[in-house]
């Protein structure tokens, strides 16, 4: 904001102009002077993103924030949390729903709405009679700080098919999740009727948000499962040099991630618009897959480093495509027919072959490493908390992971537990509450496609 | 009980001259509620010395289904007042403690009362070995009757029992683990609701007044639980934990959640800390 932008790569500036745009956007249609401070001290906290020069795919590792005061935009025309930056602490929460009418679920969605709102930007719960219990759980301290917290609220299809005047409105790929050939699914930690993602610097912020949730609305929420992640913080580097988080394999993750601040590309691959055949109350929404995919990494870690690249297709020190030096050239495998540089069942290439028509099933993963405790057998219990987001749950996920279907990866891999969501439209403004074009579809009884 | 509040005003103005008397008053209104609460607790335990006796003399006689039949019912009155039962923390372990709470669980030889008396019963589908255990059960139901009929019941745990007894559903019943060899926890369950609802109606007209909403969604909730288990009724009793379908589980689980958060604000309500 002050001429600093020469000092920054390209692609950083690009971004850079890219939050702020979207912060004043969100801005303009705010008229409480209240949330207007809030916007504006965001876009604070995304100058300083921007200035460090280190953020321009949600997966990059998260350079640490001292403070507590960063704040992302509640309103918007899509949700947060998505090409949001991956802070260091995830979560995600699963839900059954107690709704029996649309009134129960406009009120449960106007509820969630006030809460997640208050919850993003922080302030200070009320004090109670200290006869009675207090109103929030305190574990943040007497005020509740934003410390970049998003929540991201999704609907799966058990939703819509246990309800019979929801049931025309189910987005079109939207499907319960179902049995891979590697998966070994966990009935407890898979599918639910609604699905949170909380993202925030501290896993306490998550924590404090979802009890929250879960004090202010039992009535309407029953709590499924939950499935909390970290990511590495990697502190600033003199060079402004950008770097993707390793996950437990001991590999960068998210190194070939589409350019979250590339709006075209965002439009094209995340966002649903009118050209979808999906319903119309489904615009600006996404799909979400999610999976808790456990880590065999004891067994990883006695595997030979020529092999363990192989099998990934990337240098595992640089994050670097054996064609290129950096984690963030992209591969070639156009001279490469036989596999010989890159073997042809290596994960990045199955993942994105990369040929003509390939770019239909990108997917913008925004994952989490998790660590749970200790298996029977004396193992560590832990892996992946991978989540992804596409405009097309078939062309995406699905297709990739069938792809990726007897990869050398998975005698590593087991997938136990998550489900498919879909992501519901922002809320655009105060007033406005999550999930109102869905209510409002069902009001009006409309349910065809656009 | 409005000419009652008055007077119990207009008493402790003239006594204490102002300020704390709000408080006060609430706790004089508790006198009525509380002696009420104590004949309801005296008879149920009336009912669980007795119960427990022809419970445990089936054990000792050897005839299993007869002890089966009689274990469900026997526990109810015992649960619909746990929370007073818990005040003496070595009987409650006695009676009513499980598996769970021995290391090596039901191995232990340590591990006794109701549980483990049901899971010789279902597991084994025998009374071998039981009859020490069911009498020492029958000795620690009696004594239990005689401590709690010799003591005054303190306000602050008999309102606070409310949310107590659904902390208890909430927190290890909703998943069918109470009562794991006999799949008897909607009985349990429906103890555990009367007890609460019981201390809810006793001091609910103190409240209704400032706050009938609170009243109203609390009364709503108990009747969505009333609801909810009456759909699994079966002759006297309930069926069977595993015939809960999802549904109604969810549905149970957030009317305890809801009750629970509830009815832990009835002790502020009547200004006992
Ligand atoms: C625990 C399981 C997994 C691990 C450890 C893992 C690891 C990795 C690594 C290290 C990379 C290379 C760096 C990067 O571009 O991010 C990568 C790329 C990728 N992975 Fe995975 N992954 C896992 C599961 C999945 C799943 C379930 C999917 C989707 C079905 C997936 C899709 C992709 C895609 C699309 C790429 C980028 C490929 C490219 O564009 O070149 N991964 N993964």
């Amino acid at each position: 904001m002050n001429g600093s932008d020469d000092r920054l790569p390209p692609r950083s500036r690009e971004r850079r102009h890219f939050l702020l745009g979207m912060g004043a956007a969100a801005g303009g249609a705010l008229a409480a002077p209240a949330a207007l401070a809030a916007t504006q001290a965001n876009a604070q906290t995304q100058d300083r993103a921007g200035n460090a020069g280190t953020q321009h795919h949600v997966t990059d590792a998260p350079t640490g924030d001292a403070s507590t005061e960063g704040r992302w935009p509640f309103y918007g025309d899509f949700q947060q949390g998505i090409i949001t930056p991956r802070p260091a602490a995830g979560m995600i929460a699963a839900f059954d729903v107690i709704a029996k009418t649309p009134k129960d679920l406009e009120g449960l969605f106007r509820m969630l709405t006030e809460r997640l709102a208050f919850l993003t930007q922080g302030g200070r719960p009320p004090d109670l009679d200290p006869k009675l219990p207090p109103a929030d759980s305190g574990i943040l301290g007497p005020v509740v700080a934003p410390d970049n917290l998003t929540a991201t609220v999704s609907v799966g299809a058990s939703l819509f098919d246990s309800r019979d005047w929801l049931k025309p409105l189910k987005p079109r790929h939207l499907q319960r999740m179902t049995r891979f050939r590697n998966d070994a699914l966990d009935a407890g930690i898979c599918h639910g009727d609604i699905a949170v993602q909380f993202c925030a610097n501290r896993p306490d912020t998550n924590i404090h948000a979802l009890r929250d949730v879960m004090k202010m609305m039992p009535d309407k929420l029953v709590l499924r499962w939950k499935q909390e992640g970290s990511v590495p913080v990697i502190p600033p580097r003199p060079d402004g040099r950008v770097e993707s988080a390793r996950n437990f394999l001991g590999f960068r993750d998210g190194s070939a991630n589409p350019d979250a601040g590339d709006r075209a590309l965002m439009q094209r691959i995340l966002w649903i618009d009118g050209a979808r055949g999906e319903p119309a109350w489904a615009e600006r929404g996404t799909y979400q897959a999610i999976r808790i995919i456990r880590n065999f990494v004891e067994r990883w870690d006695r595997t030979p480093l020529g092999e363990q690249e192989r099998i990934m297709g990337r240098r595992k020190s640089s994050g670097a495509p054996f064609t290129g030096t950096t984690e963030f050239d992209a591969p070639h495998y156009a001279g490469d027919p036989h596999g010989t540089v890159t073997a042809l069942d290596a994960h990045i290439r199955l993942a994105n072959p990369r040929t003509t028509g390939s770019e239909k099933n990108l997917i913008l993963r925004r994952p989490f490493n998790y660590s749970n405790g200790v298996t029977k057998s004396g193992q560590l219990e832990q892996g992946l908390l991978f989540i992804c987001y596409q405009a097309d749950l078939e062309a995406g996920f699905i297709t990739v992971q069938r792809r990726l279907d007897g990869e050398p990866l998975e005698e590593y891999l087991k997938p136990i537990g998550g489900g498919y969501f879909f992501v519901l439209p922002g809320a655009r403004e105060p007033g406005d509450y999550l999930g109102r074009t869905l209510v409002e579809a069902v009001r009006a009884g409309n349910a065809s496609p656009t | 009980m409005r000419l009652k509040y008055l007077l119990a005003v207009t008493a402790l103005m003239s006594t204490l001259g102002g300020t704390a008397y709000a408080q006060q008053n609430t706790t004089l209104d508790l006198v009525e509620p509380i002696a009420e609460y104590k004949i309801y607790v005296s008879e149920k335990l009336q009912q669980l010395v007795t119960d427990t006796k022809a419970f445990t003399d089936a054990i000792k006689a050897g005839n299993v289904d007869k002890a089966k039949s009689l274990f469900a019912p026997t526990r109810m009155s015992y649960e619909a007042i746990e929370p007073i039962a818990e005040l003496f923390s070595d009987l409650d372990a006695a009676i009513d403690s499980r598996a769970d709470d021995y290391e090596n669980g039901e191995k232990n030889p340590e591990f006794p009362g109701f549980h483990r008396l049901e899971y010789g019963l279902w597991e084994k589908n025998s009374t071998d070995g039981l009859a020490p255990i069911a009498d020492k059960l029958l000795a620690d139901v009696t004594l239990l009757h005689q401590r709690i009929t010799d003591m005054a019941l303190p306000p602050e745990k008999v309102v606070g029992g409310a949310a107590a007894l659904m902390e208890e559903v909430a927190a290890t019943k909703i998943s069918g683990e109470e009562d794991r060899y006999s799949h008897t926890d909607l009985w349990d369950f429906k103890g555990n609701f009367d007890g609460s609802e019981k201390i809810f109606i006793l001091v609910r007209p103190l409240i209704e007044k400032n706050d009938p909403a609170f009243v109203k969604k609390v009364a709503d909730n108990f009747n969505t639980v009333g609801t909810t288990l009456a759909k699994y009724k079966s002759g006297d009793g309930y069926q069977s934990y595993d015939k809960l379908t999802d549904d109604d589980r969810k549905v149970l689980a957030s009317a305890v959640n809801t009750l629970a958060e509830d009815l832990a604000t009835l002790r502020g309500k009547l200004g006992l800390n």
